[in-house]
């Protein structure tokens, strides 16, 4: 640290406390992670807004207020050759912003005015109505999504803000006016609902310095997460589509061994491989969702319509067989292999790696820097993590999901 | 500021490490460069081979990493990496990124890529089928159709990545050692490693390359494929036209494609707009390629047409400043993982032979300035432009 940044920080922390009296508490949701070599700079903003902050028939007001006020944004952004992402999920707005070092602040300056100074504006609001209102027609005739939906619908129970899709549903949005956007932006989209990570060959005290003094305001307490009321057992949904969808969702409390867990998402998504056995399986997927409180290991099959049931079965014995027992050293030491080096091509953007590190801070309030943990999981976390989970809630859609019952 | 260039200056040049002859092994060591990027325990590993197709064989090079392509996947997702082809004008090149600290396995893989690919039936079929769609499309696909045919008039000595009819059915028969060897030299070979590994660590992971092992193939006539006759059915019409640009100033030249681009784009507010700066080591040109719908088409004609004239007339400094600027973002962007940093760095290694050509890219763009661009603006003027043109397909309702 030079002496011009340390004067600097002062500076930043003095004006910040003459005027706002706690400048910790926005210190505490920052992380910045200095990468020299990086050519770029990442920035991820999670705002804290989601459907739990929706009137029921206003689903779908979050993300349409993010995009509607970073729409007039863009051709600042694109001026300075910096990009931005809008992603909603259910627990926050994501806004990923990657620019040239030289113009990172200027770039994050614009976005933060954006999202807390400016009003919505009319036009951007009709605009992105619009667009949005397409994507979740598009959303809600798609079986992959849908079964998604209906999954969430399962897990967190009838009434739950986040049983609701994180983007809303295309009948609630089109009723949206600006005067909505309006008094959601004004009321919601505060700084002290803002956590930020930094990645990228910035100075770490003058970019926490640069944040500081805009999110010069206390943290807002994290809410508890609504408490969730699974359904049981499995939910047939019939659906007009070719092929069929089994999904079963484990889920985990807040002390989980994530790593192990998402291990544990490959090594039964690789029992579900093409292969001899495997010869009518369109797809398979497994990942570890995070949310505050816990999460969930999310396993989805494509299958054939007529199998649900029989496919459904093998999900959940190849989960309980990696409970049961550990994997063989050598098929062990193979799947490891390959998952660290998943995991680590996974964030080898620094966009990624600012989502990672930014997750991580809101979820867990870890500070780190480090967006992989450093040890490996052995057989005996997989088998211990796989033996943790609960569940699963399974959900069937397709064509004649009801004749296997 | 300068991340990239600093980047470059402090890491390329100090571990670019010179081919050293060694009579012990079979072929000499490659020209190892190694970018430092500590920032994950990551390596892009870029293997490239300055080579032309065989005379006769066209579309051999591409053929070659197809049929090699599954194999190093396999291996590659052993370790959770990734691989990747792709055949420039001017190399095969093979990318492969992983952990680091299966730089020795990875680099394993991708000399295996150096030896001729021994196919079944089925392979070869299969490499052959998916080379075939490639060059379907470039008569096909309208933006494929277009840049095609422009290539083909600015460089009629340059043939498809994707080669001919003609030089794939002699592949298909073909002794494919003897059409490697015809291709492959090690001394051609450069690699290029991104990422957190030591120059040392990765030259001793390339300590050794294959040696060719057959007899060359004997030289064959190649048959230059035409680009007229039935254009592609499109929707929207398509004008294309480039210019040739061989003794421009490179970065000057790719200030003035984007301020052409922008101009274009401002004029025909309905048109996808396309301007684009062709660099090989046959030559330069800059090139537009737009679709326009019907009732836009003859404007679109116009606006090629006048398209050097009008850009000149408004050129002043603050614009020039701008593009040259957003180009220097853009290449920052677009080199912000190892793997598309190794592709960005040796893109440029590849056609100018030097290990600092990005870097002295980078550098000049910051250079650029108003006379510079109105000279390129005056070279390409005088410059006879080649022009394509394709109609909108037109409809007609059923009797």
């Amino acid at each position: 640290m030079t002496r011009a940044s340390l004067l600097r920080l002062a500076g930043y922390l003095g004006i910040a406390l003459a005027v706002f009296g706690s400048p910790a508490a926005a210190q505490d949701r920052i992380v910045v992670r200095t990468e020299p070599g990086t050519p770029v700079v990442s920035q991820e903003l999670l705002l804290a807004v989601g459907p739990a902050d929706e009137p029921e028939l206003q689903a779908g007001i979050a993300s349409l207020t993010a995009r509607a006020v970073t729409s007039p944004l863009r051709a600042t952004l694109d001026s300075l050759g910096a990009h931005l992402e809008v992603q909603v999920q259910h627990d926050a707005l994501a806004f990923t912003l990657t620019a040239a070092p030289e113009v990172w602040e200027d770039a994050s300056r614009a976005l933060l005015t954006a999202l807390f100074r400016d009003p919505a504006d009319t036009a951007a609001v009709a605009r992105e109505r619009a667009r949005i209102r397409g994507e979740l027609e598009a959303a809600e005739a798609n079986p992959a999504a849908v079964a998604a939906a209906q999954t969430d619908s399962v897990l967190y129970g009838a009434g739950h803000p986040w049983a609701r899709p994180a983007a809303g549903l295309s009948a609630t949005v089109a009723t949206l006016t600006p005067a909505d956007v309006d008094v959601f932006l004004r009321k919601n989209f505060t700084p002290d609902r803002v956590t930020i990570a930094v990645v990228g060959p910035v100075d770490p005290v003058e970019a926490k310095g640069f944040l500081i003094g805009r999110l010069n305001a206390a943290a807002l307490e994290a809410p508890a997460p609504p408490e969730t009321h699974p359904g049981d057992g499995p939910v047939r949904r019939e659906f007009g589509s070719i092929t069929a969808w089994v999904t079963a969702s484990y889920r985990f409390g807040r002390d989980a061994d994530v790593e192990a867990l998402r291990l544990l998402a490959l090594v039964v998504a690789d029992r579900f491989e093409f292969g001899p056995t495997s010869r009518a399986l369109y797809d398979a997927r497994g990942e570890v969702v995070r949310r505050p409180g816990g999460g969930e290991v999310r396993f989805t099959l494509v299958v054939p319509p007529g199998e649900v049931d029989a496919w459904a079965e093998r999900l959940r014995a190849a989960v309980a067989a990696v409970a049961d027992a550990p994997l063989p050293a050598s098929a062990f030491a193979d799947r490891v292999r390959r998952f660290r080096g998943e995991r680590l091509l996974a964030l080898d953007s620094p966009e990624a790696r600012a989502r990672a590190l930014a997750r991580e801070l809101l979820l867990s309030g870890s500070r780190t820097g480090e967006p992989v943990p450093t040890d490996r999981p052995t057989a005996e976390r997989l088998q211990a993590a796989a033996k943790s989970l609960q569940g699963p809630v399974m959900v069937y859609l397709g064509p004649s999901v009801n004749a296997g019952t | 500021m300068l991340v990239l260039a600093l980047a470059l200056a402090g890491a390329i040049r100090a571990d670019t490490l010179p081919a050293r002859a060694d009579a012990a092994r079979d072929a000499p060591p490659p020209e190892v460069a190694v970018h430092r990027q500590p920032a994950l325990p990551v390596v892009a590993l870029r293997l490239s081979l300055l080579a032309d197709d065989p005379p006769g064989y066209a579309g051999a090079g591409h053929l070659f990493q197809h049929l090699l392509l599954p194999s190093l996947q396999e291996q590659v997702r052993r370790v959770g990496g990734r691989v990747s082809i792709a055949r420039s004008a001017d190399a095969l090149v093979y990318t492969v990124t992983g952990p680091a600290a299966e730089l020795d396995y990875l680099a394993g893989v991708l000399r295996s890529a150096l030896r001729a690919p021994v196919a079944g039936t089925g392979e070869m079929l299969q490499a052959l089928y998916l080379v075939g769609e490639e060059r379907s499309a470039e008569r096909e696909i309208a933006p494929q159709f277009m840049r095609a045919a422009l290539r083909s008039r600015l460089f009629p000595d340059q043939i498809s990545a994707a080669g001919t009819d003609a030089g794939a059915r002699r592949l298909e028969v073909a002794k494919l050692d003897a059409v490697w060897a015809a291709m492959y030299r090690p001394d051609r070979v450069s690699v290029l490693a991104v990422g957190d590994v030591q120059a040392d660590a990765v030259r001793r992971a390339f300590a050794t390359l294959p040696d060719a092992e057959a007899q060359p193939a004997e030289a064959l006539e190649d048959s230059l494929p035409a680009y007229g006759g039935v254009p592609p059915e499109a929707t929207r019409g398509w004008v294309g036209a480039a210019w040739p640009a061989d003794s421009a100033a490179p970065a000057a030249l790719s200030v003035a494609a984007r301020l052409l681009g922008d101009d274009l784009r401002r004029r025909l507010p309905g048109a996808q707009v396309s301007a684009e700066h062709w660099w090989t080591h046959e030559g330069q040109a800059l090139a537009v390629v737009m679709a326009a719908p019907a009732r836009q088409l003859p404007a679109a004609r116009a606006a090629a047409g006048d398209a050097l004239d009008s850009l000149a007339a408004g050129l002043d400094s603050a614009a020039v400043v701008k593009a040259a600027a957003g180009l220097r973002r853009d290449m920052l962007f677009s080199s912000r993982t190892p793997e598309k940093m190794a592709e960005l760095l040796g893109g440029f290694a590849d056609r100018a032979g030097d290990r600092g050509a990005a870097d002295a890219f980078y550098a000049e763009l910051d250079r650029v300035d108003a006379p510079q661009v109105r000279a390129v603006l005056e070279l390409l003027a005088r410059a006879a432009p080649v022009r394509v043109d394709v109609p909108p397909q037109r409809l007609r309702p059923s009797p």
